[in-house]
């Protein structure tokens, strides 16, 4: 989901780009007085400036009002089940690999010998979140799984010679 | 009088060295990045030991080399202005070539695969991979590349506060202040290279810092180290190291363009404004490679977008829109330089755009670490600063010599638009499909975007092959020319 948004909000600001450059390509080839295109164009950059900065605002004002760093805030019932995630080259180890739908879990992620990455992939191979595994540190991830099914963790920091065959399946009843 | 000339082409002999060695480095660099699309899209097969060595010497090499290319740009150009020091020009070359075979005999004979950013622990905790030799040519390696670099741009601010009084002064916040008139601002030249010369003495020293470290750690693993202040360093220098290239190469663009359409590009003072941005920005925005570490204070992660967005401005507001006004109808005469130069500020924008949506820390969230991240820096990397260094070949060869361009090299120049973005574009889709980054086999639902990929790698490699026969053809005219006007001189 946040993947296609941000697809397509990329793939737009990119189109205005290239469209620009070619306009300004085409309208190369004439030849005009410089002094005149100045005044006009930075009259235009003021404002077009200003455009940016306020997109820029807002955008960052909506993106930061919630983010993955938070802690939900827990119900008396609904406490988290906290899942501790060593990770070692090359495999996991998981106090926990299956899972409810709906029930909140924290995974608690470190590492025994280098960085790595750790990466919940789901059954359509869509990654939905993720934090670094670092040896001494340790880095919680919030989530609630929706869907059942089979979810992956695929190693998403490079590790050494077996990086990418650093999987482990869990599943969501 | 001819001191003058032969001051001037030895001077060139050694911006060319650099330019050739960095060509060549470069292409020799892609065939690797092709192989290893080819093996993730399943159509060749390796060991992983040996698509990690490619990894590493693709991304040390094209860093190296395209920063080796840039400085040859930036003092070509910043030579016009201040005294610069030959030997230490020539220091660096040496160094680099130095580095350059420690890095590739670590890599090839001695199986070290760290990736270029030897993420500590990782050069001492190969799983048996690699060993302490490897990492420890390597490392040094990299150290020694460093100092090279470090020296260079030394010598370039002892020569810029010489003339100018200080890097402030160099960087024009006497103009900014309304001390000194706008028409006295330091050229854009000399303000380009005061902010890399800033921010890249500090980049090495946080890389030169984090491989001393690394060194030790190598040595005598007993010895350890505070794991999330390494990456912060590595980071630190990672980030400003590679984004030094496009500062540097962007000279060319002021430069050329200003001359191919007779338009002054003067340094006011928004463009003075906007480069201190960019010299402080460029210095701590490193931070938003690490939003997916949240144990760091959540107020700098919040900092790394925010800069990273504001990082966007200078280049989107003053620099790309400085290229567009001072080509718009202004009568130029496109040729492979100004063609190329021209591609590159396009290159350099349009890799802002997904590099700014990564940099969001919801999307990083889903994103880091996936191949949307080499989507942006190809662009940013291969069809910006690259094209700006191949762009500046092009204009050498032709003010240096009587060579002329033909359709190959016109072909040439569609093909490496359409290689590179085909590349970058293949990865953005991959990274959109959550492909992991740095993985040397893709599931079979992951495989089309490499296969593509590699397709227009290969074009892309076979485009920069033109342009680097081109070059070597102006050598070639160069040296004849030398011998003779030298036969004349004898007689
Ligand atoms: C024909 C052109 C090129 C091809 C086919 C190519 C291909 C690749 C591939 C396949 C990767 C690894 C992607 C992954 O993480 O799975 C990569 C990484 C990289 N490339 Fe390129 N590339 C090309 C040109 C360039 C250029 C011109 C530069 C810079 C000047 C560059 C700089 C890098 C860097 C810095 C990395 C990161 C290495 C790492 O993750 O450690 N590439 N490239
Ligand atoms: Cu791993
Ligand atoms: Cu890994």
């Amino acid at each position: 989901m946040v993947q296609i948004v941000a697809s397509i909000t990329s793939l737009f600001f990119m189109l205005v780009v290239t469209a620009v450059f070619a306009f300004v390509a085409m309208k190369s080839r004439e030849k005009r007085d410089y002094e005149p295109i100045k005044k006009k164009w930075y009259k235009a950059r003021t404002f077009y400036g200003t455009t940016l900065v306020i997109l820029f605002l807002v955008v960052t004002i909506y993106t930061l009002r919630e983010l993955p760093y938070d802690q939900p805030v827990y119900g008396e019932e609904n406490l988290p089940i906290i899942v501790d995630v060593e990770a070692i080259q090359f495999g996991w180890n998981m106090s926990e690999t299956e899972f409810s739908v709906g029930e909140p879990i924290e995974f608690h992620v470190t590492s025994s010998d280098v960085t790595h990455g750790f990466g919940i992939y789901d059954e359509d191979k869509n990654l939905i979140a993720q934090t670094q595994a670092m040896p001494e540190y340790t880095n919680e991830v919030y989530i609630t799984f929706e869907e059942p099914g089979t979810y992956e963790i695929l190693c998403l920091e490079y590790c050494g010679l077996a990086h990418h065959l650093m999987i482990q399946k869990i599943e969501v009843k | 009088m001819s001191s003058v000339v032969s001051e001037e082409k030895s001077r060139n002999n050694l911006v060319v060295s650099y330019l050739t060695i960095g060509g060549i480095v470069i292409l020799a660099m892609m065939v690797f990045g092709v192989l290893m699309l080819l093996a993730q899209g399943g159509v060749l097969e390796f060991t992983p030991a040996a698509f990690y060595q490619f990894l590493t010497i693709h991304g040390t090499g094209m860093v190296g080399a395209a920063a080796f290319a840039a400085a040859g740009v930036m003092w070509y150009f910043l030579s016009k202005y201040v005294e610069l020091s030959k030997k230490i020009m020539k220091i660096n070359l040496v160094l680099f070539l130095v580095a350059l075979v420690m890095v590739i005999i670590g890599v090839f004979s001695f199986e070290y695969a760290s990736a270029w950013t030897f993420l500590y622990p990782l050069p001492a905790i190969s799983a048996n991979a690699w060993g302490v030799t490897g990492a420890l040519l390597y490392l040094f390696g990299m150290l020694i590349l460093g100092v090279g670099f470090l020296l260079l741009h030394l010598d370039m601010g002892r020569a810029i506060i010489k003339k100018y009084g200080s890097l402030a002064k160099g960087l024009g916040w006497d103009v900014i202040s309304g001390k000194k008139a706008e028409k006295d601002a330091p050229s854009s030249t000399v303000v380009a290279s005061t902010m890399v010369t800033i921010v890249n003495v500090t980049a090495i020293t946080a890389g030169a810092i984090v491989l001393i470290m690394n060194i030790i750690n190598v040595i005598n693993p007993s010895f350890t180290f505070d794991p999330l202040l390494a990456k912060n360093l590595t980071f630190a220098f990672g980030h400003i190291f590679a984004n030094s290239i496009i500062y540097m190469a962007v000279i060319a663009v002021y430069e050329i363009l200003s001359k191919y359409t007779n338009r002054p590009w003067k340094a006011n003072k928004p463009f003075l404004i906007a480069w201190t941005m960019s010299t402080a920005f460029t210095l701590v925005i490193y931070t938003h490679h690490m939003l997916m570490d949240p144990v760091m204070p959540k107020w700098m992660l919040i900092m790394g977008q925010i800069l990273s967005y504001a990082n966007g401005l200078p280049v989107l507001v003053i620099t790309a829109y400085g290229a567009l006004m001072i080509v718009y109808k202004s009568g130029i005469k496109w040729d492979m330089g100004s063609g190329l130069i021209y591609l590159s500020m396009f290159g350099w924008v349009v890799g802002v755009v997904p590099a700014i949506v990564d940099a969001t820390i919801v999307v990083n969230h889903v994103m880091h670490n996936t191949k949307w991240v080499p989507g942006h820096f190809h662009m940013y990397m291969a069809l910006g600063a690259c094209a700006m260094i191949f762009g500046f070949m092009y204009y050498l060869a032709k003010q240096d010599s009587s060579i002329k361009t033909n359709k190959i090299d016109k072909l040439a120049f569609i093909g490496y638009t359409i290689g590179i973005l085909g590349i970058s574009g293949s990865f953005l889709v991959s990274g959109a499909l959550s492909t992991p980054r740095r993985w040397a086999t893709h599931f079979p639902e992951w495989m089309a975007p490499a296969n593509v990929g590699a397709v227009a790698g290969v074009l892309a490699v076979l485009s920069l092959l033109v342009f680097v026969i081109h070059f070597v053809r102006y050598l070639n005219k160069r040296n004849k020319v030398d011998y003779k006007q030298d036969d004349k001189k004898l007689a």
